[in-house]
C-alpha cells in the first residue's frame, strides 16, 4: 500500500499550552524533527523544511514544505505536508488532538500519508513501520526538550 | 572420446560450446565494457503515475564537480527523434513517445532528465539534486474503467483511452455457431502483468568517432540489427555508419527485442559530448522502466452441443497496453487471437481486442508473447466446458484434435498449422505420468482429506517467425559460412542468441553437413559490423530461420567444393561425390581430396577451372514459406496443503514436439526454463501498481520470481514430428515450455480445490489466495 492511514499516539511530559506552543514552534521542530537539517518560517502558519532520512532502506534528503491548519489551541491542530527527494515523494496531512493526561498531555496523531516512488516501488512493505519510528523518535525529542525547558 | 569426423554431432546432448566462458566470470557483457574517457549517465525518474511538469531546476546538480552535462526534454528531444513502434494496427491512436519526457511524465519510471559525470556514483548524486516542480494529475490504472466514457485520460490529447480495437475472426458465422449451441459457457479469465526480469538489466555504450562520423553502439539486446534499422532515423547516423554491438547479453525473454529511449539517448549523448557514454540499468530501473508482459482480460463464451462438440468461441478481451507502445505493444494481444483455437478443431472464432493505454509502462513481447495467453485460455476453458458438460477432459481434448493425416491444418483463426501429431504427444505424455497410476493416486489422497489435483494441457504454438509478409520488418535471415584458407570453419549468423546456444547447435550441424570437426567451427553474431544483415533473435526463430540460411550457404559451398574438386579430379562436377569432409570421383580416380587441400586450391587460386571465383565463401537469405507450429501435452500432478495453501507440485511431465532435436541438452534446457517462468507466473509473480499507479514491485524482495527450492524434477519426453517447412525439419522450442506449463499447473491446483467447490482462482495462486478459497468454502457451518 502507498496511501496509508496511521494512528500514532504518544504521551508527553508537560501541559497542553506547552505542548501546543511546541508543536508550533519552528525552533523546537528543527531539533525534534529527525534528520532535520532546516525548518524555516515562510509566513504565518507555513514552513519549509529540508530533512535528511532514511526510509526503508533508501536514504536521502527531501525537502518539503508543512502548514498548520485549523489551530484550536490547546487542543487540536492539523498539520499539511509535502516533501520530495532522491528516493521519491511524500505528502498527506495528520490531525493531532492533545488531551490531558495528569500532569502530562496524551497527543493521538491521525495521519494519512501517501509515497510513490522508489519509496514505493522497493519500500512499501517497510514504510509504516519507517514512520512510526520516525514519529516515535519525533515524540521522544520532544519529550526532553519539554523536559528540558521545565527544568 | 575424441571425436572423428564422420560421427555425426546432430542428435548429441553435447554441453554448450558458450558455457565455459560464462561459468568462468571470461564473458563481456556491456557492462565490462572500458573505454578511455568513458562518461557515466545515470536518468532521473517520475515517481509520479501521471503528472505536469513544471520548473526544472538543474544548476545544482551542474554544479557538482564531475558531473559532464545535466540535460532535460527540452535539451535532448528535438535531436533524437520518437521512440519507433513497429506494430502495424489499423487505426492506431499513438501517443508521441519522445526520449526524455517532455512537458508531462505519464508513468512512474519515466524518464525526465540525463546527469553525465566522470563517474557513475557522481551521476547518482547528481539526480538526486534536480529538481523537478510535479503537478500531479489523476492516474489510470485500471484497464477495464479506462474504457469508459467521462473516466481521466492517460495521454489527454488522443482523446480516448482506447489505442485500438481489432478483431481476429474467422471460419464459419460466430453468431450461427452460438444459435446452435446447446449451452453457451461462460468464463472470465486474467492474464496478469509480468516482469520479464533477466539477470542482466539493460545497459548501454555509446561511442562516437568525429573522423570517421561512425558511431557504435554496445547494447544489452537481443536486436542489433533491428537497431540498425531503426536508430538511423532517430539520431541521424546513417546505417552504413553504425555498428551496433550486442555482447553476451544475459536473459532476453522478449523484455531486449526493443528499441528503448536509452538506447537513443546514449548515443546522441556520444555524439554531443564527444566522449563515449555508458548507461546501466539498475534492478530497480528494470522493474519500473523495461517493458512488462501479459496483462490481458477477458469474458469468454464458448458454444457447445451436449455431446461436448465446441462450435465456436467468442471474446472481448482487453488489453492492457500501459502508457507508450514499445517497438510491437499493441501487436502482442492480436498474436493472442491467431492462436485461440490452439490445437483444437473449433470452427468458429472471434475475438475483439480492445487495446487500453493506462499510466503503467508499455506491456510488450515476453516469453511466448501472445500465445501464453492464448494456450491458458483455450486450455482453462477446455477444463471448465468438459465439468460444466459432466465430460472427461482428455476425451473432450482429443475429440477436437485434427488427425496427423489432415496436416497441413488451416485454422479457423487463418494459419495453417504446418504438421501435428497431438494425439501421439498426449499419449506419451500419459505413459510417462503413469496416467491411471495418477488417477488412483489422486483418488487415494482424496479418500484420505487431502487436496490433491492432476493438470493437463495440450498446447500449440507459433514459431519460426516468420513468413516476411506476416512480419513488420520482415522475417528472412541472414547467414554465412566460410571455409577458410586453413580449413577453418567461419559461420556468421544474422540471429543474435542471448542463451539458446546456437554457437553449439549450428557448429553441430555445420560440421555434420561439411565434415568437419566442431572444435574447427566458430560462430560469430551480435555485430553488425561482423553479422551485416540480420532479423535477430525472438520468437524460437534462432535455428529454424536463422539455421536454414546457413544450410544454404553449406549447399552453396558444396556444390562450388565439388566444382573444384572436379576440375582438379579432371573430371566434370557430377562425377564428384562428397561425403564425411571428403571430395571423390569414383571410377574416374582413386584420388581423395579433403577440406585442407581443396580450401588452399581455392584461396591460393592457381588452378581454378575457368569463371570459378576464388575463395569458398557463401552467404544467403533465407525465407520462410509458414510458420512452424510446435506442440506437446504438459501433465502435473499438485497438492495442496489445506492450512497454509501452498502448493507443492508432485509431479511434472512434460512432452514436447519441436521436430528433430539437433541437441537434446539444450532443448531440454530451454523446456526447464520456460517451465520455471510458468511456475512464477502460475504460483508467485505479479507486477501490480495501486490506484495511483505507484509500482509496488519495485524489486526483488516484492516481486516474487521462483527459486530453485521451488522446481520440481521434470519427467521431460519428447516426440518428433519434422515440420515440412524449412530445411532442418525444425519447429523450435524457445518459448515452448512456457507455453504449455501455465494452464497446466493451473489446472492442477483448480483441480486439486474442485472437491471443495472451487472452479476458479486468478493468477498468480499464492497461498494466500489459495488460502482464503480453501477458508472460504471450508468456513461454511455444517449441519446449521
Amino acid at each position: 500500500m502507498c496511501e496509508m492511514k496511521l494512528t500514532l499516539t504518544s504521551v508527553v511530559p508537560a501541559d497542553r499550552a506547552r505542548v501546543f506552543a511546541a508543536l508550533i514552534d519552528a525552533d523546537v521542530l528543527r531539533r525534534c524533527i529527525p534528520g532535520c537539517e532546516t525548518f524555516t518560517a515562510k509566513g504565518p502558519d507555513t514552513y519549509e523544511a529540508a530533512l535528511k532520512i532514511g526510509v526503508a532502506g533508501l536514504k536521502g534528503t527531501y525537502s518539503g514544505k508543512a502548514a498548520i491548519r485549523d489551530k484550536q489551541p490547546p487542543d487540536s491542530l492539523t498539520l499539511g505536508f509535502e516533501g520530495k527527494g532522491g528516493p521519491g515523494f511524500v505528502r498527506g496531512s495528520a490531525a493531532i488532538t492533545l488531551s490531558a493526561d495528569g500532569d502530562s498531555t496524551r497527543i493521538v496523531c491521525d495521519a494519512d500519508v501517501q509515497v510513490g516512488g522508489l519509496i514505493a516501488a522497493v519500500g512499501s512493505r517497510l514504510v509504516e513501520a519507517a514512520a512510526r519510528k520516525l514519529a516515535d523518535d519525533f515524540f521522544r525529542q520532544l519529550s526532553s526538550e519539554l523536559s528540558t525547558q521545565q527544568q | 572420446m575424441a571425436d572423428t569426423i564422420g560421427t555425426p554431432y546432430v542428435g548429441r546432448a553435447m554441453k554448450r560450446v558458450e558455457d565455459p566462458r560464462l561459468i568462468k566470470g571470461l564473458a563481456t557483457y556491456v557492462d565490462d565494457i572500458r573505454l578511455p574517457g568513458l562518461l557515466h549517465a545515470v536518468i532521473l525518474r517520475s515517481p509520479h503515475a501521471h503528472a505536469r511538469i513544471g520548473r526544472v531546476d538543474v544548476s545544482a546538480a551542474r554544479a557538482i564537480p564531475g558531473v559532464v552535462a545535466v540535460l532535460t526534454g527540452a535539451d535532448v528531444n528535438a535531436a533524437c527523434g520518437l521512440v519507433p513502434c513497429a506494430a502495424a494496427i489499423p487505426d492506431l491512436k499513438a501517443p508521441k513517445h519522445t526520449v526524455l519526457a517532455g512537458d508531462r511524465v505519464y508513468f512512474v519510471g519515466h524518464a525526465v532528465a540525463v546527469a553525465v559525470a566522470t563517474d557513475p556514483y557522481i551521476a547518482r548524486d547528481a539526480i538526486d539534486a534536480i529538481d523537478v516542480d510535479y503537478d500531479p494529475l489523476p492516474a489510470v490504472t485500471n484497464p477495464e474503467e479506462a474504457v469508459k466514457s467521462g473516466t481521466p485520460l492517460t495521454h489527454p490529447d488522443l482523446g480516448s483511452n482506447i489505442a485500438y480495437t481489432h478483431v481476429v475472426a474467422g471460419g464459419s458465422d460466430i453468431d450461427e455457431a452460438f444459435r446452435r449451441a446447446d449451452r453457451v459457457v461462460k468464463h472470465r479469465l486474467c492474464h496478469q502483468r509480468l516482469t520479464p526480469m533477466p539477470i542482466e538489466p539493460r545497459g548501454v555504450v555509446a561511442s562516437y568517432d568525429p573522423g570517421e562520423g561512425t558511431l557504435t553502439l554496445w547494447t544489452a539486446t537481443q536486436i542489433p540489427h533491428l537497431l540498425r534499422t531503426l536508430l538511423p532515423g532517430m539520431i541521424g547516423v546513417p546505417e552504413n555508419k553504425l555498428r551496433v554491438v550486442a555482447p553476451e547479453v544475459g536473459g532476453g525473454f522478449g523484455a531486449k527485442l526493443n528499441v528503448y529511449p536509452e538506447e537513443a539517448l546514449c548515443a546522441h549523448l556520444a555524439m554531443r559530448l564527444n566522449a563515449p557514454v555508458k548507461w546501466i540499468e539498475s534492478r530497480r530501473e528494470n522493474a519500473a522502466s523495461t517493458i512488462h508482459g501479459r496483462d490481458q482480460i477477458g469474458e469468454y463464451e464458448v458454444a457447445v452441443k451436449k455431446d461436448g462438440a465446441i462450435l465456436g468461441i467468442r471474446t472481448r478481451t482487453v488489453a492492457d497496453l500501459g502508457s507508450y507502445l514499445q517497438l510491437l505493444t499493441p501487436a502482442i494481444p492480436t498474436l493472442t487471437g491467431l492462436v485461440l483455437t490452439g490445437c483444437y478443431r473449433i470452427p468458429a472464432v472471434k475475438m475483439e481486442i480492445v487495446g487500453v493505454y493506462t499510466n503503467k509502462m508499455a506491456t510488450d513481447a515476453y516469453r511466448g508473447a501472445g500465445r501464453p495467453e492464448a494456450t491458458y485460455l483455450i486450455e482453462r476453458l477446455m477444463d471448465v466446458v468438459a465439468r460444466e458438460l459432466g465430460i472427461d477432459r482428455v476425451d473432450l481434448r482429443l475429440k477436437h484434435f485434427p488427425a496427423p493425416a489432415e496436416f497441413p491444418f488451416a485454422t479457423s483463426c487463418g494459419l495453417t498449422y504446418d504438421s501435428g501429431n497431438y494425439q501421439g504427444a498426449l499419449t506419451k505424455a500419459r505413459q510417462l505420468a503413469n496416467w491411471d497410476q495418477l488417477l488412483k493416486d489422486r483418488a487415494a489422497a482424496r479418500a484420505a482429506g487431502r487436496l490433491s489435483g492432476i493438470g493437463i494441457s495440450t498446447y500449440v504454438e507459433i514459431c519460426a517467425m516468420g513468413p516476411s509478409k506476416a512480419m513488420p520488418a520482415g522475417g528472412w535471415e541472414w547467414g554465412c559460412v566460410r571455409m577458410e584458407i586453413s580449413a577453418k570453419v567461419t559461420v556468421i549468423t544474422g540471429v543474435s542468441p542471448h542463451g539458446q546456444g546456437q554457437e553449439t547447435t549450428f557448429a553441430q550441424f555445420v560440421a555434420d553437413r561439411l565434415g568437419v570437426l566442431m572444435e574447427d567451427i566458430v560462430v560469430l553474431h551480435g555485430d553488425t559490423n561482423v553479422a551485416h544483415y540480420g532479423r535477430d533473435t525472438y520468437g524460437s526463430r534462432g535455428t529454424a530461420v536463422g539455421g536454414s540460411a546457413i544450410v544454404m550457404c553449406i549447399d552453396k559451398i558444396v556444390a562450388k567444393a565439388k566444382t573444384l574438386a572436379a576440375h582438379l579430379f579432371e573430371t566434370t562436377a557430377d562425377h564428384v561425390v562428397f561425403e564425411k569432409g571428403t571430395f571423390r570421383a569414383p571410377g574416374v580416380t582413386n584420388r581423395e581430396i579433403g577440406w585442407p587441400e581443396l580450401a588452399g586450391e581455392a584461396y591460393v587460386a592457381k588452378n581454378l577451372p575457368a569463371g570459378l571465383e576464388p575463395g569458398l565463401e557463401a552467404s544467403s537469405f533465407y525465407e520462410p514459406q509458414n510458420f512452424t507450429f510446435p506442440f506437446g501435452t504438459h501433465i502435473v500432478a499438485v497438492e495442496v496443503d489445506r492450512d497454509t495453501g501452498h502448493v507443492a507440485i508432485t509431479k511434472y511431465v512434460a512432452v514436447d514436439d519441436c521436430g528433430p532435436q539437433i541437441n537434446p541438452l539444450i532443448v531440454e534446457g530451454q523446456v526447464q526454463g520456460g517451465i520455471a517462468h510458468s511456475i512464477g507466473q502460475v504460483l508467485f509473480e505479479q507486477t501490480i501498481y495501486d490506484e495511483n499507479g505507484q509500482l509496488l514491485t519495485g524489486e526483488l524482495m516484492d516481486y516474487a520470481l521462483p527459486r530453485a527450492a521451488d522446481i520440481p524434477e521434470y519427467i521431460l519426453g519428447s516426440t518428433v514430428t519434422p515440420s515440412p517447412v524449412n530445411p532442418l525439419g525444425i519447429k523450435g522450442v524457445g518459448e515452448a515450455g512456457t507455453i504449455g506449463a501455465t494452464p497446466a499447473i493451473a489446472n492442477a491446483v483448480l483441480d486439486a480445490l474442485q472437491p471443495l467447490g472451487v472452479t476458479h482462482l486468478d493468477l498468480p495462486m499464492t497461498p494466500e489466495r489459495v488460502w482464503q478459497a480453501i477458508k472460504t468454502r471450508t468456513a461454511a457451518p455444517v449441519g446449521a
